[in-house]
């Protein structure tokens, strides 16, 4: 059994190298390979509301994949009967909840604003986690279609949403309205602001306070960089690698290119899609808990 | 205009290949100051970890948070330099 589902996990895995190869033969003399082509996002259901656009592309079908795929996963497994012996499904769920909990939540949250905050900081950590981890697994969504038996079928590609920055961005502007909000919120205002600024001498006032200020802009930006740069260059790396055997259209250049893509996405699936979920959802609890509990 | 020619230098198009390679030294070199940095931090927790290793759960909380704070340095150079490529 086991065999059998490496086997076809591995089948699954080699489909999109088959499906590129038959592409290529008849788009090659039409157009150059361009890894940046990846990201460019086709409007595939066009919505505008005025100047608004809210159209539905590849980015926005991954993430509502993502969304309904963190909603089943919780519910998959946070749902057990209690009472019984633990089975493996209960212990996996258990392992999320502890390192949503101890590992993130108790970094940064105080005891009382645990209650409210700790929902959000740990359906972060899980929502980011799958967002990242579909992205590195061939899903039939992209804009390039081939033909398989006279019909045309999108090839399978491997894409993450949050590799496009307004994704984090918006992801990172909601931590950091939350901070804010909270912050007032627990301190009132004059007290939020004036915690802002650390104790130094008032002389210094004029060169602390504006960078200070300029500081709690960084953290948005921060925020939203690290994950989308994180996950821009690990796909990019990955087609880079897979690119070059188009790019010098010679075949021998595989014997290094493929062995070097697969060691980059092993990187990224094992190491860094879990990292950088644990990493925005704990600077979320660390940002949201030094504005309601400030240091003095 | 491709935007990621890093075999610019195969069109005969020279400013793009000095573009490229702007761009890879750029990020090469930033990369340096992040692999001393993140090395740093695998150490201290190893010599951490051997004096007392009764302590290793907390640290690793503290370790993985260091070593993503570290790492995105590298990040930050990898997209101004893109932003440089694109736009100059």
């Amino acid at each position: 059994m086991k065999r059998l589902l490496t086997l076809a996990a591995g089948l699954f895995l080699a489909l999109p190298a088959i499906a590129l190869a038959a592409d290529t033969t008849t788009t090659t003399s039409e157009k150059k390979f361009d890894p940046s082509d990846e990201w460019t996002l086709h409007e595939w259901i066009p919505i505008h509301l005025g100047p608004i656009n809210l159209s539905i592309t590849k980015a926005v079908a991954y993430l509502l994949l993502g969304a309904l795929l963190s909603c089943l996963l919780g519910i998959f497994l946070m749902r057990v009967k209690t009472g019984k012996d633990p089975d493996r499904k209960q212990a996996l769920g258990e392992i999320i909840y502890e390192v949503a909990r101890v590992q993130v939540a108790e970094q940064g949250l105080p005891t009382k604003a645990m209650r409210t905050w700790f929902p959000y900081c740990a359906s972060l950590m899980i929502f980011i986690w799958v967002v990242n981890m579909i992205g590195f697994i061939p899903l039939p969504l992209s804009d390039e279609k081939v033909t398989i038996a006279g019909v045309k079928v999108p090839t399978l590609a491997i894409f993450a949403a949050t590799s496009t920055l307004s994704v984090t961005l918006a992801l990172a502007f909601m931590t950091w309205m939350f901070t804010h909000v909270e912050g007032i919120r627990a301190n009132g205002v004059m007290k939020y602001l004036k915690s802002w600024i650390p104790d130094v001498p008032k002389a210094l006032y004029p060169l602390i306070v504006p960078l200070e200020i300029l500081g709690q802009f960084m953290r948005l930006i921060s925020l939203s960089v690290r994950l989308y740069a994180n996950m821009l260059a690990g796909h990019m790396l990955i087609l880079t690698f897979i690119g070059l055997i188009f790019v010098l259209g010679n075949l021998t250049v595989a014997v290094v290119a493929v062995p070097a893509a697969i060691a980059f996405y092993l990187f990224e699936v094992v190491i860094v899609v879990s990292i950088q979920a644990y990493i925005f959802a704990a600077l979320s609890a660390i940002y949201i808990g030094s504005a309601i509990e400030p240091e003095h | 205009m491709s935007a990621l020619s890093i075999v610019g230098a195969v069109d005969g198009n020279v400013a793009d290949a000095g573009k490229a390679i702007a761009l890879a030294l750029g990020i090469g070199l930033g990369s340096l100051g992040a692999g001393i940095g993140i090395g740093n931090i695998f150490g201290s927790m190893i010599q951490a970890v051997a004096r007392q290793p009764e302590l290793r759960g907390e640290l690793q909380g503290i370790q993985w948070l260091g070593f993503a704070l570290t790492e995105a340095v590298v990040f930050y150079g990898l997209i101004g330099g893109l932003l440089a490529y694109v736009l100059v």
